[in-house]
C-alpha cells in the first residue's frame, strides 16, 4: 500500500491517502500535503526545528480534525516557513490530535517550490474502511 | 469519469443548457449552464454539472444556480458558478460560493505607446518587469504595512495605496467599488489572517496570477473601444492576482466555522465545502464584514502591483508613466459575493450575488459604473491562457436580466495540472511560445510554466462567443500576449 498518491483535479490539486491504522492515515495525508508543495521528491536540508501539535475541538467528526490537522501544519509552514517532514500523532480522535512534527527552515522566496496550497477544503472528504486499512481523498485549493 | 449527463440536461436554445430540479431532491430551483454544442462535451465530462446541481440546494437560492461557459470542477461550487441568495427568505451566504482568494480579480492598463515602439525593447521591459514584481509561493514585497496601517488597509483598499502615492486618485474611479467595498468589518479577521496579510501586499503569488504586456490585434466594437480609449496595435498591461494569504485564511476560518451552522440554522447541502450561514445571522454577517476586508486587501494588492509595473515602465523608457499614457482601463473581480439590486419577477429585491469565477457585467447606465463609462456598460475584462488573447467585453442588460448581473471570467481549465504536466514532459513551454509566437516568458519554476501551458485551458475564443452569443455581455477588442511573467 503506498502512503498516499496525487489525484486529479480540473483546477485544484487532490492526494488519497492511506493506512493500516487511522493514526497512519493522519500522518501519510500530511506527508502527502507536503509532496504537492514541493515535489515527491523533494528533501529538505537543515537542521531540524521540533514542533509539537495539540489540537482540540468539540467537533465529534474526525474528518473535521483531519482538516484541522493538516490546516495546522500549513500555517506552520505559511507563517513559520518550516517545511514539516516527520509526523508522530501521539493521540487521536473525534474531538482532537496531539502530534509532535519536525522540519527545517526555509525560505520560501528563494526556494523552487512549486504549488501553493491556498487551503485544505472538506470537498467530498470522506474518510473510508477496507480490509486493507483507511484512505480518504483530500482536495487542496491551489 | 465519464458522467451520464447528456440525457439529464435539457437543451434550452443554442447557449443554454438546464438542470431541471427534479434531477436530484432537494434542490431548491434549476440548474442553467451557458455553453456551446463543442463546450458543453468538456463539462459534461467532468464534475462541474454536479456542483451545479449542489449550489441548488443553498437555502433562499432565487431563480437558478447559474455556471457560465469557463465552468470547471471546483470544490462546492464549480468555477464559473453565479447564485444569488434572498436575506428576506432565509437567503445564506457561502464562503466556498466565493472561494479561498477572495476578490481574485483582473485589472487592464492601456498606454500610449504601439507595438513597433515596444518591439526594441519588450525583452527589457519583461525582465524589468520580472524583477520589479515579486513573485511565487509566498511571496512577499517591499510595499509593506504595519498591524495599525493593516486595519487602514482593511477599511480602505486601494485609496490606502493612493494615500501612499503609490497611483493618482484617477485608478480609483476605474476600480470596481472604487477599490474599497463599504461595510468592511475588521473585527471578524482572525489574527492568523492579519498575521498572513502582513508582507504580501504588492505581491503577485503564483499558481495561474500573472502580469501580462499585450498588443491589440482586434477591435469588434469601435465605438465603445473609442470610449475605453483602446485602439488597435496599442500595448496594454493585465494584472491578475488577488488577496493572497490573508483571502485564504478568512475563506479557511469561516468555511470550518460555518459547518456547525449547518446544524444549528437547519441547513441541508450535499458538500460540506457549501458550509454557510443566513445572511442575517451573526456567523453571516460576520463573514460579509471579513470577506470584505480581503476585497479592499485585493483590490489594494493589484493597486500597489500596478505601481510597481509603472515604475518598470519607466525605468525601461525613461519617461514619466503618466507621459506613457498608463492608464488603468477597469479593474474587476472574479471570486466575491455583492449585496446588489436586481429584478425578479418585476420586483426588485437585494440580493446576495455570489460569483465563484464570474464577472461583473453591469449595462449601460448602471449606477455603479464610472461617468466615463456611463454609455458603454461596465469593461468587463477575460483573461485567456498565455499563448492565445485574452478579451475586453462590455455589460449589458442581457446579463441584468438573466444572471444578476454575470459573465464568464476567463478560459476556464479543461486539464488538471498534474495532467498538464505529463502533457507537456520533456517540452520547454517558454521555448516553444517563443518561438511559435514571439511570446516572452519569465516564471519562477519550470513546473508553473507547464501547469500552466495553453493546453491546460479552454478556448477562451469560444467561452467569450457564447456570452456574447448568449447577450451576457458583448465582445469589444482582443489582446495578444507579448510578454508574460509568471508567479
Amino acid at each position: 500500500m503506498k502512503p498516499f498518491e496525487l489525484v486529479d483535479h480540473t483546477a485544484d490539486v487532490g492526494i488519497k491517502a492511506h493506512g493500516s491504522t487511522l493514526t497512519e492515515l493522519f500522518e501519510n495525508a500530511a506527508r502527502g500535503m507536503f509532496a504537492v508543495i514541493a515535489g515527491e521528491k523533494y528533501k529538505a536540508q537543515g537542521s531540524k526545528i521540533e514542533k509539537k501539535i495539540e489540537i482540540n475541538e468539540n467537533k465529534d467528526n474526525l474528518e473535521e480534525i483531519l482538516v484541522s490537522w493538516l490546516s495546522e501544519l500549513l500555517d506552520i509552514f505559511n507563517r513559520e516557513k518550516i517545511y514539516l517532514d516527520n509526523f508522530r500523532i501521539l493521540s487521536l480522535n473525534n474531538n482532537g490530535i496531539k502530534a509532535e512534527t519536525s522540519g527545517v527552515n526555509i525560505d520560501l522566496y528563494q526556494s523552487d517550490l512549486y504549488t501553493e496550497i491556498k487551503a485544505v477544503t472538506f470537498h467530498n472528504l470522506k474518510i473510508e474502511e477496507d480490509i486493507e486499512g483507511f484512505s480518504c481523498t483530500i482536495i487542496f485549493d491551489v | 469519469m465519464a458522467y451520464a449527463w447528456q440525457d439529464k440536461l435539457e437543451k434550452l436554445d443554442n447557449f443554454r443548457w438546464k438542470i431541471p430540479q427534479s434531477y436530484k431532491p432537494g434542490m431548491k430551483v434549476p440548474g442553467l449552464i451557458y455553453a456551446s454544442e463543442k463546450l458543453l462535451t468538456g463539462i459534461i465530462n467532468d464534475k462541474a454539472p454536479e456542483q451545479v446541481a449542489n449550489v441548488a440546494f443553498l437555502p433562499g437560492i432565487v431563480k437558478y444556480s447559474l455556471a457560465m461557459p469557463d465552468i470547471h470542477w471546483g470544490y462546492g461550487f464549480s468555477i464559473g458558478g453565479v447564485a444569488a441568495t434572498d436575506p428576506e427568505n432565509g437567503g445564506v451566504i457561502a464562503p466556498g460560493g466565493i472561494g479561498y482568494d477572495i476578490c481574485c480579480g483582473v485589472r487592464l492598463v492601456r498606454s500610449d505607446l504601439t507595438l513597433d515602439e515596444l518591439k526594441p525593447r519588450l525583452e527589457t521591459l519583461v525582465n524589468a518587469l520580472f524583477n520589479n514584481i515579486p513573485s511565487g509561493v509566498g511571496s512577499s514585497g517591499d510595499i509593506k504595512a504595519s498591524a495599525k496601517e493593516e486595519e487602514e488597509i482593511f477599511l480602505k483598499g486601494a485609496a490606502w495605496a493612493v494615500k501612499k502615492g503609490y497611483g493618482v486618485k484617477e485608478d480609483l474611479d476605474f476600480t470596481e467599488d472604487r477599490g474599497s467595498i463599504e461595510g468592511a468589518d475588521p473585527s471578524g479577521v482572525s489574527k492568523r489572517a492579519y498575521e498572513r496579510g502582513r508582507d504580501q501586499s504588492g505581491t503577485l503569488g503564483s499558481g495561474n496570477h500573472f502580469l501580462e504586456v499585450q498588443v491589440i490585434d482586434e477591435i469588434y466594437d469601435e465605438e465603445k473601444a473609442d470610449i475605453f480609449s483602446l485602439f488597435k496595435g496599442q500595448i496594454t498591461m493585465m494584472i491578475h492576482s488577488g488577496s493572497r494569504g490573508l483571502g485564504y485564511q478568512i475563506c479557511d476560518d469561516y468555511v470550518k466555522g460555518m459547518i456547525s451552522c449547518l446544524d444549528k440554522y437547519n441547513i441541508n447541502v450535499p458538500d460540506r465545502q457549501l458550509a454557510c450561514a443566513p445572511l442575517n445571522s451573526p456567523e453571516g454577517k460576520s463573514y460579509l464584514g471579513a470577506m470584505k476586508c480581503a476585497a479592499n486587501y485585493a483590490w489594494l494588492n493589484r493597486q500597489c502591483l500596478m505601481h510597481l509595473a509603472r515604475n518598470a515602465f519607466e525605468k525601461v523608457f525613461n519617461k514619466s508613466w503618466n507621459s506613457l499614457g498608463l492608464k488603468l482601463v477597469y479593474d474587476v473581480a472574479h471570486n466575491i459575493a455583492k449585496m446588489e439590486k436586481h429584478k425578479v419577477d418585476g420586483k426588485e429585491r437585494l440580493l446576495c450575488v455570489h460569483r465563484k469565477g464570474a464577472t461583473r457585467a453591469f449595462p449601460p447606465g448602471h449606477p455603479e459604473l464610472p461617468e466615463a463609462y456611463k454609455k458603454t456598460g461596465q469593461p468587463v475584462i477575460i483573461p485567456g491562457d498565455m499563448g492565445t488573447f485574452s478579451y475586453v467585453l462590455a455589460g449589458t442588460e442581457g446579463s441584468m436580466r438573466e444572471t444578476f448581473g454575470s459573465t464568464c471570467h476567463g478560459a476556464g481549465r479543461c486539464l488538471s495540472r498534474s495532467g498538464a504536466v505529463k502533457v507537456c514532459a520533456g517540452r520547454s513551454i517558454d521555448k516553444e511560445l517563443f518561438n511559435k509566437s514571439g511570446i516572452i516568458v519569465r516564471a519562477k519554476t519550470r513546473t508553473t510554466l507547464a501547469e500552466e501551458a495553453p493546453e491546460a485551458y479552454k478556448d477562451v475564443g469560444e467561452v467569450v462567443d457564447v456570452v456574447h452569443g448568449a447577450g451576457l455581455s458583448k465582445k469589444v477588442c482582443r489582446m495578444r500576449p507579448l510578454g508574460v511573467i509568471k508567479g
